[in-house]
């Protein structure tokens, strides 16, 4: 992998124990996408599509932009529920994924998440 | 004559200055209007008329209503009776409802979408003007796209169930609109499930797609360039802007189009398309795609399926 010294933190996905390093100045989607790594679904990148939904379960994030109210309401925002290409991280982050893209966690894909 | 062609598209976006930086920098449209509600109205360079494309600050993506011009104001008072024996209730909206527009038709489509049809928009003209034309004007910038060309809408369709709205849309677009079918993909045993259509009323393979889905929504709106040359100068646009690109320049093996799909700030897909495709004519036999050929059909190099195209929509 090329040198990228920028300072970053853990970001670990439950459903597949996988985990990524992300920089703060990007979103936690950004983070998975520019290692090629696999684990949050992948949409418009831009907050409207819902399917990198994600329920952050530890640690803090800062905003990047809107994110959709038709796939996260005002009420689950304050449960922990985003999406994943809106937020950066501060701290470590812990995330379940309940996007659409569900499927890709059934049976056989984590083998094949690193691949 | 009836409807000649799409009109314009209006948008929720989440952030509107992201939304116009995003029209005017890599589309290459041009702001010509906002009115009193925050919406904001553009061109491209090669449209006449005042709009194509409308932003509305919205907390979420996705389509208001799509447009189509047709070529008499009388056309209106007899789409209205057509559309009405179908069995689908119409407003008719009185000029001024939008901003330097003549009065609307609107109604729903059998899956739900907005549909606005009309006669008169405000005439503004070209960037080069129609006096000794030059091909292109010198203040193009981004894509430089020439106009919105059609939009693919998101139908519901569950075979369990039995509900399947592009059928019926489709079926309402011949008899009612009087478009005409160019190519479909059918699935299931015998191909009995009609899945997705496109449609013309232009000589253009497709004025307006249908695809199934699991609820209706707005896939993509379009714009059309001149070549794959413009195509590649587009995907060079879109990484100089940091614009999302959802795939990368392609050739689709259905309507032939030359294609790059990216999003809006908003997540709203658009598409700058190049190329005829072939000349759509009402007596052209229909292609027709197999659930084994779809693949190709959607993207004809890979034959791979992506789904951030085929599952993500606003």
């Amino acid at each position: 992998m090329f040198l990228d010294t920028r300072p970053k933190v853990p970001v670990h996905v439950t459903q597949t124990d996988e985990t990524f390093p992300c920089a703060h100045d990007e979103s936690l989607l950004q983070g998975m996408l520019r290692l090629g790594r696999k684990g949050i679904p992948v949409g418009c990148v831009n907050g409207g599509c819902g399917v990198c939904k994600v329920h952050i379960l530890e640690g803090q994030t800062h905003p990047l932009g809107p994110v959709s109210r038709a796939h996260v309401s005002a009420e689950e925002e304050t449960q922990g529920f985003t999406l994943a290409c809106r937020v950066a991280p501060v701290t470590a982050i812990r995330l379940e994924v309940t996007g659409k893209f569900e499927k890709p966690f059934r049976k056989g894909f984590a083998a094949t998440a690193n691949a | 004559m009836g409807i000649m062609r799409i009109g314009h598209a209006s948008l929720r976006v989440m952030d509107m200055a992201a939304a116009l930086k995003h029209y005017e920098k890599v589309l290459g449209m041009k702001k010509t209007m906002e009115d009193k509600h925050g919406n904001v109205y553009l061109k491209c360079w090669d449209e006449w008329d005042k709009f194509s494309v409308i932003l509305t600050p919205s907390d979420q993506a996705g389509l208001n209503h799509v447009a189509y011009k047709v070529e008499k104001d009388s056309d209106l008072d007899e789409l209205k009776k057509k559309v009405e024996a179908y069995g689908i209730k119409t407003a008719m909206l009185e000029e001024g409802t939008l901003p330097s527009m003549g009065r609307m038709l609107q109604f729903n489509l059998p899956s739900g979408h907005e549909m606005r049809l009309y006669a008169m928009k405000e005439y503004v003209g070209t960037e080069v003007g129609i006096d000794n034309p030059d091909p292109w004007p010198d203040n193009i910038t981004g894509a430089g796209a020439h106009w919105l060309d059609h939009c693919l809408l998101m139908c519901e369709l569950n075979p369990e169930t039995g509900i399947n709205k592009v059928a019926e849309n489709t079926k309402f677009m011949t008899d009612v609109l009087d478009f005409f079918l160019t190519e479909q993909v059918v699935v299931g045993p015998n191909g009995a499930i009609q899945a997705a259509t496109w449609m013309a009323r232009t000589t253009t393979p497709h004025d307006i797609a249908f695809v199934g889905g699991p609820r209706m929504g707005l896939h993509h709106i379009a714009f059309f360039l001149d070549s794959w040359n413009d195509i590649l100068k587009s995907a060079d646009v879109m990484a100089k802007t940091k614009t999302r690109i959802d795939v990368a320049p392609t050739r689709h093996g259905i309507t032939r189009g030359e294609t790059i799909y990216f999003f809006d700030p908003s997540g709203n897909r658009n598409e700058t398309f190049a190329g005829l495709g072939y000349l759509a004519q009402r007596d052209r036999p229909v292609t027709t795609w197999d659930e084994s050929h779809l693949g190709s059909g959607i993207f004809y190099h890979t034959g791979d399926l992506v789904p951030s195209f085929t599952e993500v929509y606003t």
